[in-house]
């Protein structure tokens, strides 16, 4: 399979702390990562390091087996790797169809400003999303933790991602809601083969979401593999449990 | 070609144009001359407008970009004896560039400190135009007898007036375009800008320029409308502190709201000359700006919609009662 984003031997301290310590992963064409591990372990980091939101002291990323180290932030998004935000950060004075609208637009001053916007595209975006066109010009205050995750979501996807990183997608969502938002990832992996890198905590929500599993501790990798490998391994359970249960 | 709110919005403007242009015809000539002055700080608000209200990037500099306009022109009509209709071009021109250059370092900072910074660049000119070659700029004292575009108080109001108008419906018409979209959102989340793959420091460029040119433009049909440039009226700061709190008093981000506030200052202070002679009327205005900015700071635009979508609103409900 082609390997679609690689991290080679990320390192980042800040001041004495070293946050990332040799960190190496990747993902495949299509392929679902998941990123978990306890508190403050540096998964968000991670993302950071891959977006370079945060610049790595050392080590290189590949998007499509190109190194993309001197792309900023924005290129990588047009190269199609694109993050959600843990906090979703919708732009709060902007209705919900334009902050899909700032997502969708070409990073072109003479076509912003000659073109208006394809509002038949926007709603394609929202409702593949499973938002309505009621709410599409409504401004994010007025939405729930539900649908604002959905929003940060549709954002990210009008974008057109090949690698979507995602941030605790589910954090703070119902049961149904997970539910939902997981199929439309599933529903997108099939049609245009995504690849995601999915940071969470809620492990049961990722269970049926991830082909691979890869464990940060202390701004390293502790482990990796499937799912079921990765949470029956003792290191693992000591890592989130201060000590595995079957001892206790 | 427009949308609904677009059409609505230049029937607006169109109407706003026909006023002002009979205006004159019903109007003192003092009164004229007042407006003219209230043209020129809309046309100084709309370019603060396009950078600061919609990036949320605030200007102190403003001033530096209207005294480049205005001592680049002043400079060579005064020693050169150029015409008008090139030394204000240039003096457009010469605005943009400097500008970018002094201020291109400055759109990496943001917050508080672009604001700060922008402040010295006004400060620094302030001392440099005194300082360096005081026979050619005019030192202190700055030059005088510049020519005049037109003469007469109701020629320089059409002007004026023209000139605003023009720049204000460009502005507006801008703002409603993607760009204006994406120049607010800058304002909001510039990360999260950069996250939908805009290239941020291109677009605040962009805004910067248009910027710029507006006050470039105005500054030079500013001090050719006075006749005189000097560093004190210009790079000072009851003159920066008239084109923001125009700006916020109007409601920074939607170009009307900003020449909405530059009539409104103009005027409040021309009312207050015949009680408070001096310059405590200032004091006057700042209370008027903080009570009003406090209870609505979305500034008089907000306040006129408001007002207007009731109205409407308690027209349709009336209407409503009468047919059933």
């Amino acid at each position: 399979m082609a390997r679609v984003l690689e991290a080679e031997n990320l390192v980042k301290s800040f001041g004495g702390l070293r946050a990332m310590n040799d960190v190496s992963m990747h993902a495949d064409l299509g392929e679902s990562v998941g990123i978990i591990g306890p508190n403050g372990a540096g998964k968000t980091t991670l993302l950071n390091l891959l977006t370079r939101e945060i610049v790595p002291d050392t080590g290189s990323v590949f998007l499509d087996g190109e190194c993309i180290d001197t792309q900023a932030p924005y290129r990588r998004v047009q190269s199609g790797l694109v993050r959600t935000y843990q906090v979703p950060r919708p732009f709060s004075d902007l209705a919900i169809k334009e902050n899909i609208r700032v997502g969708m637009m070409p990073d072109l001053i003479s076509d912003m400003l000659m073109k208006g916007p394809d509002e038949d595209a926007e709603r394609e975006i929202a409702h593949s999303i499973g938002i309505v066109d009621e709410q599409m010009a409504l401004y994010p205050y007025e939405l729930p933790m539900g649908d604002l995750r959905r929003l940060e979501l549709a954002r990210a996807l009008a974008t057109d991602p090949k690698v979507l990183l995602l941030d605790e997608v589910f954090a703070g969502l119902t049961y149904s809601e997970i539910n939902q938002i997981s199929e439309l990832l599933m529903e997108r992996k099939k049609t245009h083969q995504t690849t995601y890198v999915i940071v969470s905590h809620d492990l049961k929500a990722l269970e049926p979401l991830v082909d691979r599993v890869i464990v940060i501790h202390f701004g390293e990798v502790l482990t990796a593999g499937t799912f079921r490998e990765v949470v029956h391994n003792q290191d693992v359970q000591v890592a989130y449990l201060g000590t595995s249960w079957e001892s206790a | 070609m427009f949308s609904e709110g677009t059409a609505k919005g230049l029937a607006g403007w169109a109407i706003f144009g026909v006023l002002m242009l009979i205006f004159p015809l019903v109007a003192s000539t003092g009164m004229v001359r007042i407006f003219v002055f209230a043209n020129f700080l809309a046309i100084f608000a709309i370019s603060w407008d396009v950078l600061s209200g919609k990036t949320g990037y605030i200007s102190f500099g403003h001033p530096f970009l209207i005294g480049v306009g205005g001592y680049t022109t002043a400079l060579l009509t005064y020693h050169l004896q150029l015409p008008l209709y090139v030394t204000i071009p240039i003096a457009v021109v010469v605005t943009m560039v400097a500008g970018t250059l002094f201020f291109l370092p400055a759109l990496r900072i943001r917050g508080t400190y672009f604001a700060l910074v922008t402040l010295a660049f006004m400060e620094l000119m302030y001392g440099l135009v005194q300082v360096i070659a005081p026979t050619i700029t005019g030192g202190t004292r700055g030059l005088s007898g510049l020519p005049t575009l037109v003469t007469g108080a109701i020629p320089n109001y059409y002007l004026s007036f023209g000139v605003m108008f023009v720049l204000g419906v460009s502005a507006w018409l801008l703002i409603r375009t993607r760009l204006g979209t994406a120049l607010s959102a800058i304002g909001m989340d510039e990360e999260a800008v950069g996250a939908s793959g805009l290239n941020t420091t291109k677009l605040k460029l962009f805004a910067f320029m248009v910027s710029a040119m507006i006050a470039g433009l105005g500054g030079a049909l500013y001090i050719h409308y006075l006749g005189s440039i000097a560093p004190r009226g210009l790079f000072d700061v009851s003159f920066l502190f008239t084109i923001l709190v125009a700006c916020l008093l109007g409601g920074a981000g939607t170009i009307t709201g900003p020449i909405i506030g530059a009539f409104f200052l103009t005027l409040l202070l021309e009312w207050l000359r015949p009680f408070i002679p001096g310059q405590e009327r200032y004091l006057i205005y700042g209370v008027a700006t903080l009570i009003l900015y406090m209870a609505q700071p979305k500034g008089v635009y907000h306040i006129f919609r408001v007002g207007i979508n009731r109205t409407v609103g308690l027209m349709q409900g009336v209407q409503r009662g009468a047919s059933t």
